[in-house]
């Protein structure tokens, strides 16, 4: 009898945690979209900022996320595509495995302002690429690095063995083997990484307040070198601190509405690829 | 006496502290079906992996002696394993079909060999598929994916792929052990027909089906604690073999 009324009680319990967890998201979005959403019209997502953000757009907000968010998954994939076929296929387990796996949590665990300061040592000063979207991009790549490997990893960890031996058995070279099976397997994976890296990478400030975006005056690049560009986040830490008036609150909100539509988004286009390596997983 | 076409001298194989395979010594005719038989974990699979040296794929396992192909030692320094593997195919217990069509599985080697042009993939295709009997059943849907045709049918069409880039030998692992009696039937006709042209190692437990297809036949039983050769020869001769008590035993039991 005891038995059961603990695990009753554990169910409830778990149950009620998890209904607080969703109630407290549930309670954030809605308040952010009772807030944003008198702000949101054509207008909004097509006219660039004005009067300090107390009126105009985000247009070109959109457009600064967009290419940093971009290059950070052309700069984030080749080297997530690499790390998770050394860890995968070159390294033996060991020493050198656990090492590259340790980096990865590191990296991971890195708080975003200590990020913002490498870029603005390594990008913006000793390569001289200045206040760019090049900079934030690559800054960006690096942070979202090990989301992106680790769901590589685990997608080439979960191929199955008797596809190496049989393509081994065919004669076809360990490179052969990498580009027939390998990579074609692994791609949802990448996408599945690179999406969840979007969703975190497109939120984070202060890796790109000192690397790549201003508040206001930039529009669409038209170089790489001191090219900073406009962003969502930035733009929210900026008008955060205005918010007491009315018009600058609207915009904040508006523009916070835009962000989690846009991670929401992202979130949501990687959910057939995760659904398909869940599946795949268990067939397997 | 023609040349042998595979040659095994004094093999040993070892996993770490323990000896799977202790001074193995064959010879392997062209064109013969050569099984090898023998209680599970005997080292069977083992031995026949290490014809192609697909054992290099687990690395803890230590090969001494020499296995040659045409009289040239595989496990020589500076060989190339992968070309080897080219010339001497395997098919595994269980089908290994690659996701994607049946056309793209028959092909898969050689189109990643590159030994041929593009142009030539779909008669090469019809060529492979014809000689693993499965061209009839699937040339109306060669498109679809591979993994919709019945476990006889994958196990085929895994031969179909080996035998698209040519081998001169094929090694097959117990090829019929998860296949219903229709579709070993279908095989075993096919290992009647592919001797022929190729050479065939067979790994099997099934009796039956080594007294019906053996040229040569040898058991592989566990002595001191490794896979040795304890008979080899005529597959009437090895099967009322009664001196050898390891043989004696697995043929009481299976």
């Amino acid at each position: 009898m005891s038995r059961k009324l603990l695990h009753h009680g554990f169910r409830a319990f778990t149950a009620l945690c998890a209904l607080l967890a969703c109630s407290i998201l549930g309670w954030l979005i809605f308040a952010i979209a009772r807030r944003g959403w008198p702000a949101i019209s054509w207008q909004f997502f097509t006219e660039q900022i004005r009067l300090v953000g107390a009126s105009g757009g985000i247009f070109y907000n959109l457009i600064g996320t967009g290419i940093l968010l971009l290059t950070a998954f052309i700069t984030s994939s080749p080297m997530a595509l690499s790390l998770a076929l050394l860890h995968g296929v070159y390294l033996r387990e060991g020493r050198w495995k656990r090492a590259l796996e340790t980096l990865l949590y590191v990296i991971n665990g890195m708080p975003s302002i200590v990020c913002g300061i490498f870029g603005l040592i390594v990008f913006v000063q000793f390569l001289g690429w200045g206040k760019s979207w090049l900079s934030g991009g690559f800054l960006l790549g690096i942070i979202m690095l090990p989301t992106v490997t680790v769901a590589l990893m685990e997608r080439i960890a979960s191929l199955p063995v008797r596809y190496v031996e049989a393509a081994t058995g065919l004669g076809l070279r360990q490179s052969q083997i990498i580009w027939s099976i390998i990579l074609p397997q692994s791609l949802s994976g990448l996408v599945t990484g690179s999406l969840l890296g979007l969703a975190r990478a497109a939120g984070e400030i202060a890796p790109i307040m000192f690397t790549a975006t201003i508040f206001a005056g930039a529009t669409i690049p038209h170089g790489v070198k001191e090219s900073p560009v406009l962003s969502l986040p930035y733009h929210i830490f900026i008008l955060a601190q205005d918010s007491f008036d009315p018009s600058v609150g609207a915009k904040v909100w508006g523009t916070a509405l835009v962000m989690i539509g846009l991670v929401f988004v992202l979130s949501l286009i990687a959910l057939p690829a995760r659904l398909k390596m869940h599946e795949e997983a268990h067939h397997d | 006496m023609t040349d042998p076409i595979l040659q095994v001298s004094h093999l040993t194989i070892e996993a770490g502290s323990r000896t799977l395979l202790r001074d193995i010594s064959l010879v392997i005719a062209p064109h013969e079906v050569f099984t090898i038989i023998g209680a599970s974990g005997s080292g069977k699979s083992t031995l026949l992996k290490s014809l192609n040296r697909l054992v290099d794929l687990t690395s803890s396992l230590k090969v001494s002696g020499q296995v040659s192909f045409r009289g040239s030692p595989i496990y020589a320094p500076g060989v190339d394993a992968d070309a080897l593997r080219a010339r001497i195919g395997i098919l595994f217990q269980q089908p290994v079909v690659f996701p994607g069509s049946i056309a793209q599985n028959v092909i898969f080697g050689v189109k990643h060999l590159g030994q041929t042009r593009k142009q030539d993939w779909p008669e090469i295709a019809e060529r492979a598929l014809r000689e693993a009997s499965l061209w009839d059943e699937v040339k109306d849907r060669l498109q679809q994916p591979a993994i919709l045709l019945s476990v006889g049918q994958q196990q085929r069409l895994c031969l179909a792929r080996a035998l698209a880039t040519q081998p001169e030998v094929i090694l097959m692992d117990e090829p019929t052990s998860a296949l219903d009696p229709k579709s070993t039937e279908a095989i075993e006709d096919l290992i009647v027909r592919l001797k022929v042209k190729h050479t065939l190692v067979l790994v099997t437990h099934n009796l039956r089906q080594a007294q019906r297809l053996a040229d040569t036949l040898a058991f592989v039983g566990g002595r001191d604690g490794a896979g040795q050769v304890l008979a080899i020869g005529n597959p009437d001769d090895v099967l009322s073999n009664r001196d050898q008590p390891e043989l004696a035993a697995f043929l009481v039991t299976d």
